[in-house]
């Protein structure tokens, strides 16, 4: 499939989630999501750790910030500013549908980040420098995993291996000092090899297929059938 | 008439002194000419120059005038000089935009603007001759350094340019992957400046050597002119002095063993299969072998940063690893404060008048050059007294007079400990060690 139709349909599954209110639907596309982005193997790891800390953290903490039903399930003190926390089964429902949704669209962006053609999604754009731009900090993830690990194993080599949530937290400045080094290298690379130029051209691609077309015409139904239901 | 010519070019980055003062040079069409200097001696300045990027990306005070076949670079934007110009930087990692070969190297011919048509047999072409027509299908993230470093090369022989620039290409590349790099560059029609600190292989090809000094050029001779300058003035350039060591300390008490290891990274194929190593106290061991023989590995289960899948590695006492590109890897916000991270301040400043860095205390890690960096990072493993102390590629970006510094450094301090390093840089292996162990071949040898 192309990169472009399959684009379209994983945007298409993310807005359907987002706009789809029955608990189940949502959860069968936050688990067929999850299938899709296991084909990725270990690499898949920890954008599948970034999306269940935050879904599990929206499904933790938003029943303690809401106050919404009247089946109350537990009833705690009375706190400062928030007023009394209470956990009703109304507010569940809605937690669990909240993270589900963010599930869903972590998952997706998982799956173009890890599994889609970026070379060919840049070649078909109509806004390469945007597109361009997107593929580049999405390449981000697994470059900042890759320097972190570097920097671990630098710092054990020196046998000063950092300990505990402050130790890590003390490694993103360095971390995020050396992605702006990175990108600035980037871009003087890009400059010398004539990026932004006037008159560009581009590598001729494939002629569009009977499954891309599907893909496309799919996506578009998906997010018809979710906002009519 | 020339491709280039720089007129009494003087240039100074942004809050800084001046990089290059008054330089003056042309290069001819098919000239080869080799650009040698110590760290930060102006050299990446000129060839940014060259390109354009000096003063258009960096900003900063440029006075004199640069002309790439007969464009002013201060009216052309570099990316319109691309095609007429193109560079392979240090680092291959750093610039690299797509994620598959062909696409990488078409990237450069579609913003110049290439006849569709054209673009994928210039794609072939060029990599066909870097001789690395078989990656073409390859996705950039499965290849070696070696082979993305080829890929980069193709990316700027495919824009046919007049003038090619390369900074340091070879830096990670193993002797023969170096010099079969160098063959492929300068097979071409077009001049090619090229920067190097293991200049032995560009010194063969090249027509012409420049000679920086602190931004200054001390010498512009043809090549055989300029070897016996350097013979004379700079004999570190053209020869390192073997170690004569007698191998005194091998009869030290063993500090790592390695025995009949097996190791993979995961989702990989084996990296090493019954590899064995012994490091005592007292000696320097050069480890050496081509790209991918496994030389890093080895040396990281030595020093207790990995574990093997198979075999045995005894260690005694503290190891210290030094990972390659240490410059990255700084956490401090001062070079003192990054030294001292491992021990007290006055160790740590004595480790850095060790490697020549006292004036730089100061100074934030990544204000320092390439080389400068290395050695800072070379000071805060030297700072901890390691039983055992592992290089990793301790020479990449560093100058050959610094390379002998280091050489004599690590003899200096080589009877307190066992010292490995691993290296593709045979002079210095022949200047430091005691004895290489070679891997691919499977050959030990005594050096001295």
């Amino acid at each position: 499939m192309r990169p472009t139709a399959a684009a379209a349909l994983l945007a298409a599954l993310a807005v359907a989630a987002l706009v789809a209110d029955h608990l189940w639907s949502v959860g069968a596309l936050a688990l067929g999501l999850l299938c899709v982005c296991l084909r990725a193997g270990r690499r898949a790891r920890p954008y599948l750790w970034g999306t269940l800390v935050s879904a599990g953290l929206v499904f933790l903490l938003s029943p303690l910030l809401q106050s919404t039903g009247w089946h109350v399930l537990w009833s705690g003190p009375v706190v400062p500013v928030l007023g009394r926390l209470d956990v009703t089964r109304e507010e569940l429902w809605v937690a669990a549908l909240n993270a589900l949704r963010l599930a869903a669209v972590g998952l997706a962006f998982a799956v173009y980040a890890l599994l889609l053609d970026h070379d060919r999604l840049i070649a078909a754009a109509t806004g390469r420098r945007s597109v361009l731009a997107a593929v580049l900090a999405t390449r981000l993830v697994p470059t900042f995993e890759r320097d972190a690990a570097g920097l671990v194993e630098a710092l054990r080599g020196r046998n000063l291996a950092p300990e505990g949530l402050r130790g890590h937290a003390a490694l993103l400045s360095p971390l995020l000092a050396g992605s702006l080094e990175r990108g600035t290298n980037l871009a003087e690379a890009m400059e010398a090899r004539g990026f932004g130029r006037p008159g560009r051209t581009r590598l001729p691609s494939p002629p569009w297929r009977a499954l891309d077309v599907a893909a496309v015409a799919a996506a578009v139904a998906i997010v018809v059938v979710a906002i009519w239901l | 008439m020339a491709v280039a010519s720089v007129e009494q070019l003087t240039f100074a980055y942004p809050g800084a002194p001046p990089a290059v003062g008054d330089v003056s040079l042309s290069v001819e069409p098919g000239e080869v000419v080799l650009l040698l200097g110590a760290s930060g001696s102006g050299k990446s300045t000129l060839l940014r120059a060259l390109a354009g990027l000096v003063p258009w990306f960096h900003g900063g005070r440029f006075a004199g005038r640069v002309e790439v076949a007969g464009l002013d670079t201060r009216r052309v934007r570099p990316a319109e000089l691309a095609g007429v110009v193109a560079t392979v930087f240090q680092d291959p990692e750093d610039q690299v935009v797509l994620a598959q070969v062909e696409h990488e190297i078409a990237f450069g011919l579609e913003n110049v603007g290439a006849p569709p048509a054209a673009i994928l047999p210039r794609v072939h072409d060029a990599l066909a001759a870097v001789g690395a027509e078989h990656l073409a299908g390859r996705r950039i993230a499965e290849l070696s350094g070696g082979e993305l470093q080829r890929v980069c090369l193709a990316s700027a022989l495919a824009l046919e340019p007049q003038l090619l620039l390369l900074d340091e290409p070879t830096s990670q590349l193993d002797p023969d992957g170096a010099e079969a790099f160098l063959d492929h560059a300068l097979a071409g029609d077009a001049a090619v400046v090229i920067s190097e600190q293991r200049p032995a292989a560009a010194l063969a090809r090249a027509d012409r050597v420049v000679f920086f000094e602190n931004g200054v050029v001390l010498l512009d001779a043809p090549r055989d002119a300029a070897i016996a300058w350097l013979d004379e003035h700079r004999p570190a350039w053209t020869s390192l002095q073997p170690s004569n060591s007698l191998l005194e300390g091998r009869g030290g008490a063993v500090v790592s063993r390695v025995s009949d290891a097996v190791f993979a990274y995961p989702t990989g194929p084996r990296v090493l299969d019954g590899a064995s190593l012994e490091l005592r106290c007292g000696e320097v061991v050069a480890l050496t072998g081509p790209n991918g023989s496994g030389k890093t590995t080895l040396a990281k289960l030595a020093a207790g940063l990995l574990e093997p899948a198979g075999g045995a590695v005894e260690r005694t006492g503290r190891a210290a690893f030094l990972l390659q590109d240490p410059g990255r890897y700084l956490v401090s916000e001062t070079a003192l404060a990054e030294v001292a991270l491992g021990a007290d301040g006055r160790r740590a400043r004595c480790a850095l008048a060790d490697v020549g860095l006292a004036w730089a205390e100061a100074r934030h890690p990544r204000d320092l050059s390439s080389g400068e960096r290395e050695r800072l990072a070379l000071a805060t493993v030297l700072v901890d007294a390691p039983d055992l102390l592992v290089l990793d590629e301790p020479t990449r970006g560093v100058d050959p007079e610094r390379k002998a510094e280091l050489a004599r450094l690590l003899r200096a301090q080589a009877a307190s400990r066992a010292t490995l390093v691993v290296t593709h840089d045979v002079p210095f292996a022949r200047a430091v060690a005691d004895r290489e162990v070679s891997l691919g071949t499977r050959r030990e040898a005594l050096v001295a």
